[in-house]
């Protein structure tokens, strides 16, 4: 159950890589064009001749800056419809538009429940926000989180829906937007009702914080930070940064509220020789975790990433660094850690906030038109000096945070295998199943208790394979094929399948199933990307000798084996979470010089040995710290635990498995004591080792780095 | 065919390493080296075989040595046994 969720969070994150893509050229834009266009900035800086209403340089900046709200105002539809896209299966393109329509249909109900509830003007301050045009709640990139897994969860579960034959034109895909609209137009309303409640609370730790001092600053930057994911961050600061719960304050004759008010005010006052921090408290903290933290935080996932990775996950995180340190926009780089790994974030809202409390404690008072990035500290910190705004703590303590985010991220990602961009496991490639997958997925769906899809399988016989398919599609009736050989067509398979009729011209072949004909495309599609449509007759075969049989009947494993025994190449996997290294570089000649064999080794970051493969266990040393196996395919394979630990006698080891017991790949076979077996003077340099290398004709060590058990470990010819 | 008989003296037995020693060595001879205890036979080039055998100190071993350099294998490995073992 742990490992299922853990896989969901797992896709949610990299679903959210779409959007997230977008947002550091959307932060520039914005970052840039937002902060040359302020009217502080342009008086403060004389910039008024160059850059002035109507004036070239303005128009620019401000085409710059209107489009890259454009992407941030309408981040919850980019996230509703990325997320759709992310987590559906199959149809990808169904999900995205039902993700639109439901994040359209759910803010209108909003909408409609507002006015009837009296307008805006009847809601509380700051809680309505204007999405597309329709007055809503102000829910931000939350609001499009909840549509998107929704309606992806929704399509995953309908989009092969029967209906009945009267219906069936609204069936199969046709049938998603459909019930999401009417799923989301009650989630609407729910949250119409909802959804207040949790601002409400938000608004009064406003008031807690206040009260509070230093203390209250920490909280202050905690909740900003925790507060973002859910689009709540606003509801929160802009009171302080725009009300009197910031405090309010006579300069040069006017009273003036909000903190961010006291500092532009003072910025523009010509009497000011300090700038008040009981102002800028609760904004100069933004400037060490944004331009130095989160960056060496980006850095630490990029040494973390596998190697053959990093490029590309270098690019998104470097821009998404870029970004973070020059407009102070983070959430491109805190929305690639956020989902896979919470428990960083959270780490991360602690620091944050300690950072304001710094800053308040250190007398920074450093202001800014939104965010703390080096543009914002710039114009309004090194320009104005230090004697004003003491910004030269900024750096002092934004080099300590550089060096703390990196070295505490590197350290979770490691240690929790935490898989930030460039960690995740990898995409089974259909194209690519080997055996193993192929035992795997069989397990697998054995264990949903779905049938092999044997229609598929007659359909796709009936066809002559997959091989003779060049073009599949549908219309509402029939099953639109074009062939490449019309004569491997067999009419009497297709109408054991259901069809009613076969229709040939030429290379053409419409087979006429009736309006469930897009169902039966669907499971044809996942059928054929499956590794069992390589395997035709005997799923068709298999059920047709026992005629009495249930049709739902497995395929026998020996034609299985059949099939399987075709593919030369055999993959063994990581056996333990750590760092792989090849075995010239352990510290043992009888390792190193292969003399048992060829093989990888593994330095563990944590006391567990995994099966790296299914199989049977041969031995298991009677010392506990090492055990032979051999795989399903006859590769006999050794995992030693450890370098000479054959002396502690067991002593620090635990065995779950026993000679002769049959394991698949992943099922733990021995736990160690990591810290003791090292107190006790011994490396923890894990070999896994192909006994039979001289059986084959290559045995190539693939994994290195950092890796996670499970992953591609060494590859096999025979 | 020659045959020698040896009680293991090392006091954590045929473990990894010395099977893999021992295989390397077998390895090396045109002969077929078998390592008996306790009635099962395997022969020494199969690693894994012999270290499924769980040769432990104190247990006494069989070596056959049979092929055309008997006569060195058999010298050489009763001097590896009696050197490593």
């Amino acid at each position: 159950m742990k490992d299922k969720i853990f896989g969901v969070l797992q896709r949610v994150g990299r679903s959210f890589m779409l959007p997230i893509a977008l947002l550091p050229v959307a932060g520039l834009l914005l970052g840039i064009g937002s902060s040359f266009t302020n009217p502080t900035t342009i008086e403060t800086y004389h910039l008024g001749k160059v850059i002035y209403e109507g004036g070239l340089f303005y128009t620019i900046l401000d085409i710059m800056s209107k489009t890259g709200s454009a992407v941030f105002d309408n981040l919850a539809l980019l996230f509703a419809m990325g997320v759709s896209i992310g987590m559906a299966k199959k149809e990808k393109e169904v999900a995205a538009l039902s993700g639109a329509i439901a994040f359209l249909v759910m803010n209108t109900a909003i909408s409609a429940l507002i006015s009837a509830k009296g307008g805006v003007e009847a809601m509380a301050e700051n809680s309505t926000t204007s999405v597309l045009g329709i007055t809503t709640l102000q829910m931000g990139v939350f609001g499009g989180i909840i549509v998107g897994l929704g309606v992806a969860a929704l399509h995953n579960k309908f989009y092969k829906i029967e209906l009945p034959q009267v219906l069936s034109f609204f069936g199969g895909t046709r049938f998603v937007p459909i019930v999401a609209t009417v799923t989301y137009l009650i989630v609407g309303i729910a949250m119409f009702y909802l959804w207040p409640i949790v601002q409400l609370g938000i608004s009064k730790l406003g008031v807690l914080v206040l009260n509070s001092g230093y203390a209250g600053t920490w909280i202050y930057g905690i909740l900003e930070r925790a507060l973002i994911p859910f689009g709540l961050h606003h509801v929160f600061y802009m009171p302080f940064w725009q009300t009197e719960l910031g405090g309010s304050m006579m300069i040069d004759g006017n009273l003036v509220t909000g903190a961010q008010n006291i500092f532009f005010a003072e910025l523009a006052s010509k009497s000011t020789t300090e700038f008040s921090v009981s102002a800028t408290r609760f904004m100069s903290g933004k400037f060490p975790f944004m331009i130095f933290g989160l960056p060496a935080a980006a850095f630490a996932m990029y040494r973390a990433a596998r190697p053959e990775k990093k490029k590309v996950v270098g690019s998104l995180l470097l821009s998404a660094a870029l970004t973070s340190m020059i407009t102070g926009i983070t959430e491109p780089l805190e929305f690639t850690f956020l989902f896979v790994a919470p428990l960083m974030y959270a780490v991360h809202c602690v620091l944050a906030g300690l950072s304001y409390m710094l800053m308040h404690i250190l007398n920074v008072g450093v202001g800014m038109t939104f965010s703390g990035g080096a543009i914002d500290l710039t114009l309004f910190g090194i320009l104005q000096g230090n004697a004003k705004t003491h910004w030269v703590w900024i750096i002092v303590v934004g080099l300590i945070y550089a060096v703390v985010y990196y070295f505490v991220f590197y350290f979770m990602i490691t240690k929790l295998n935490l898989k930030t961009p460039g960690r995740e496991a990898d995409d089974v490639q259909p194209k690519l199943y080997r055996r193993s997958d192929m035992n795997e997925a069989k397990a697998a769906k054995a264990a949903d208790g779905q049938a092999v899809d044997r229609t598929s399988a007659l359909v796709l016989k009936g066809l002559g394979g997959k091989e003779n398919l060049s073009d599949l599609d549908c219309c509402a009736t029939r099953l639109r094929v074009t062939v490449k050989d019309a004569s491997k067509v067999q009419d009497a398979l297709l109408k054991e399948s259901g069809a009613s009729g076969v229709i040939h011209k030429g290379n053409g072949v419409q087979v006429i199933y009736g309006p469930q004909v897009s169902v039966v495309k669907s499971h044809l599609e996942d059928f054929i990307d499956s590794p069992q449509s390589d395997d035709l007759d005997s799923i068709i075969g298999s059920v047709s000798e026992e005629a009495s049989a249930p049709k739902q009947e497995e395929v026998t494993p020996k034609s299985t084996e059949s099939v399987a025994s075709d593919h030369a190449e055999i993959t063994i996997y990581t056996h333990m979470n750590g760092t792989a290294i090849p075995l010239e570089a352990v510290e043992d000649d009888v390792f190193s010089q292969k003399i048992l064999g060829d093989g990888i080794a593994i330095e563990p970051s944590e006391g567990k040995l995994f099966a790296p493969c299914d199989g049977k266990i041969d031995t298991v040393f009677e010392t506990k710290h090492a055990v032979n196996m051999v795989s399903e395919d006859g590769v006999e394979l050794l995992m030693h635990i450890g370098i000479d630990t054959v002396k502690l006698e067991g002593k620090y080891f635990e065995t779950h498995v026993t000679d002769g017991q049959t394991v698949k790949k992943g099922d733990l076979l021995i736990t160690f004591d990591k810290k003791a077996i090292q107190a006790a003077g011994y490396p923890l340099t894990t070999p896994l080792l192909i006994c039979n290398t001289d059986d084959y004709s290559a045995v190539q060590p693939v994994a290195e780095g950092v890796v996670s058990a499970g992953e591609t470990a060494i590859k096999i010819n025979q | 065919m020659k045959t020698f008989a040896y009680t293991i003296k090392d006091e954590v037995g045929i473990h990894a390493r010395p099977a893999g020693l021992l295989a390397k060595k077998a390895k090396g001879f045109e002969s077929t080296i078998m390592l008996e205890k306790g009635g099962k036979s395997v022969n020494l080039t199969k690693l894994m075989a012999v270290m499924g055998l769980g040769v432990k100190c104190g247990d006494t071993v069989n070596v056959t040595v049979e092929g055309a350099d008997e006569d060195a294998a058999y010298e050489e490995m009763q001097t590896f046994f009696a050197e490593n073992l």
